[in-house]
């Protein structure tokens, strides 16, 4: 009777059970670490002796100004490569998605390849372009514009580009996926009002694709903030930002707590501007979503609307 | 009634399309060409030869890191895509139907962050760098994948294949093998896929949890680069592209069928 209620119970509780192996895994694998890090930041060790003393030190450290100065350059380098990629891939996206009718699997095929491959071929192969003797610099010195080598790679403008490079993919895709399911007739009605091909663009093509464009600036800004390989291969060890200084603190100082610290306040840098870009935008998106538009969602408009014509 | 195209989307569009691509294709078409150059250390065209090509099937440890690689893409697919659906399918209309949400944090995070934290995390309980340390982090990163998307699949599954199965005399079990599965593999295979793909090409998170002594296929490269990239590397490159351009023709392929099931 007894073994019969345990085995009711468990019966009864195996959802329990089911559900526990991924969250054990996402409990021990991240929230874990997490908090190690941040013990991390605060803690003292006194040599072999366990002597643990809570300290501000290593916040208080980091607020030199070289600190400082490479926090900002990664601040200012993620942004720009965020409206810099934003700028190049929307016309790209609004063409593919709204103009092109042939090729399109083509034309789409060759926009998620770069997405799935490996960063570092994709640097690797910018060296073949930027070096010494790499393609930009044999064709300037061929037609004669220049005599000697430009120095092109391993410099802060080559870390730029690769940046753009590598996670203009990233912002494509998003913007693609929202030009193509926007609503062809909202934009006809924007036409029949006698709104010319500006205005459409500015008031109702490019409200509406914000959403598309708030998930692209984040995919590309996050990554670029905390980016390592990049610098690493193509930065020429020159100028640090945060993901080098990061990876320099833990693999080769090997002062864990400064460098946990250093991660966790460039974190709250990294939030800091996310809660402002998340505000922004549902600002926006608010006020072009009102009532007045949600009740004209391409399901509530008459599927006849088309065809009367 | 639609008005008239303007000249600038007319003209403007697709030079800025074609400039776009030519940006993103010039690069890899270069090094593809150059991986097929006879001469070492130089950027200048010699002559066609295969012999880098034949190095790099030569190399042992080459084919070390890719087993390695192997490896750990396979089994972080197969662990985040089981425990994945348990948490699904049994999380839903329970007390824990939220749980999924604290998934969403392993792709928001900065990679490096993640990477910094797990290698504390294994220094902290002395827990040697190897195979398994890199499993567990990339099965982290996999189960930030396949969480959301066999989630949002499960959302358009209709309840009443589940009531119909339970009652039908299915147990819980039964109705997750027999039929929420079969209807979930479309999802469950792309956010597979996405996931292998996503280990092998993984750099940052392998970088800080391998250790010393084991080497993935990113890992290599990276090193290889760093010590001066011989033409091997642009043959490995080359093969990898060929590699991933397969993957992404099954992938859209997938894509497609999808929809059309759709309509």
């Amino acid at each position: 009777m007894k073994k019969n209620d345990l085995k009711n119970a468990l019966k009864r509780e195996a959802p329990f059970f089911m559900i526990m192996p991924a969250l054990i895994w996402q409990v021990l694998f991240f929230f874990v670490p997490f908090f190690i890090i941040l013990g991390l930041s605060f803690v003292t060790f006194y040599g072999p002796v366990i002597g643990q003393i809570v300290t501000f030190n290593y916040y208080l450290s980091l607020c030199d100004n070289a600190h400082v100065r490479i926090v900002a350059r990664s601040l200012i380098f993620a942004v720009l490569n965020a409206i810099f990629c934003l700028i190049c891939a929307y016309p790209v996206a609004y063409f593919l998605a709204r103009r092109i009718t042939r090729w399109k699997n083509f034309f789409l095929f060759f926009l998620i390849l770069p997405f799935w491959t490996n960063m570092l071929i994709q640097i690797h192969a910018w060296f073949f372009i930027l070096e010494r003797n790499g393609l930009i610099n044999t064709i300037l010195l061929k037609l004669g514009i220049i005599t000697t080598p430009l120095h092109l790679a391993n410099n802060i403008g080559s870390v730029f580009l690769l940046m753009v490079y590598c996670y203009m993919p990233f912002m494509i895709m998003p913007l693609y996926s929202i030009l193509e399911k926007l609503d062809q007739r909202l934009i006809e009605s924007s036409y029949d009002l006698g709104a010319n091909n500006w205005q459409t663009f500015f008031n109702v093509t490019l409200p509406l694709s914000l959403p598309g464009i708030k998930t692209g600036l984040f995919l590309v800004f996050v990554p670029s903030f905390g980016e390592f390989v990049i610098p690493a291969l193509m930065g020429g060890s020159k100028h640090m930002f945060v993901g080098s200084l990061i990876s320099h603190y833990f693999l080769m100082a090997f002062d864990v707590q400064k460098g946990a610290a250093f991660t966790i306040a460039s974190g709250l840098v990294l939030l800091l501007v996310f809660v402002l870009c998340n505000w922004f935008f549902s600002k926006k998106m608010r006020t072009t979503k009102g009532p007045s538009y949600a009740a004209f969602t391409p399901e509530s408009l008459p599927s006849d609307v088309n065809s009367g014509e | 009634m639609r008005q008239k195209e303007s000249s600038i989307s007319r003209y403007c569009l697709p030079i800025v399309t074609v400039g776009l691509y030519m940006f993103l294709y010039i690069p890899m078409i270069v090094l593809i060409i150059f991986s097929f150059n006879s001469k070492e250390y130089t950027y200048q065209w010699s002559s066609f030869s295969l012999k880098w090509y034949y190095e790099l099937f030569d190399s042992i440890e080459i084919w070390d890191a890719l087993k390695n690689s192997l490896i750990v893409a396979t089994s972080s697919v197969i662990l985040s895509s089981v425990m994945g659906v348990l948490l699904v399918f049994y999380s839903a209309h329970t007390y824990a139907k939220k749980t999924f949400l604290l998934f969403y944090g392993n792709l928001v995070v900065p990679e490096i962050v993640l990477a910094v934290g797990l290698l504390s995390f294994f220094a902290f309980f002395s827990i040697p760098l190897g195979i398994t340390t890199l499993i567990a982090g990339h099965t982290l990163v996999g189960l930030g994948y396949v969480v959301p998307i066999v989630h949002a699949r499960f959302l358009e599954l209709d309840n009443r294949y589940k009531e119909a199965s339970l009652d039908l005399g299915a147990t819980e079990n039964q109705t997750l093998m027999r039929v929420i599965l079969p209807l979930l593999s479309p999802a469950l295979f792309a956010s597979g896929l996405l996931v292998f793909i996503i280990s092998l090409d993984d750099f940052i998170l392998s970088f800080f949890c391998a250790g010393a002594t084991t080497q993935t296929l990113p890992i290599y490269i990276f090193s290889m680069m760093r010590s001066g990239a011989t033409p091997v590397v642009s043959a490995l490159s080359t093969l990898l592209i060929v590699i991933s351009s397969i993957l992404v023709l099954i992938f859209s392929s997938l894509q497609i069928k999808k929809t059309d099931m759709l309509q």
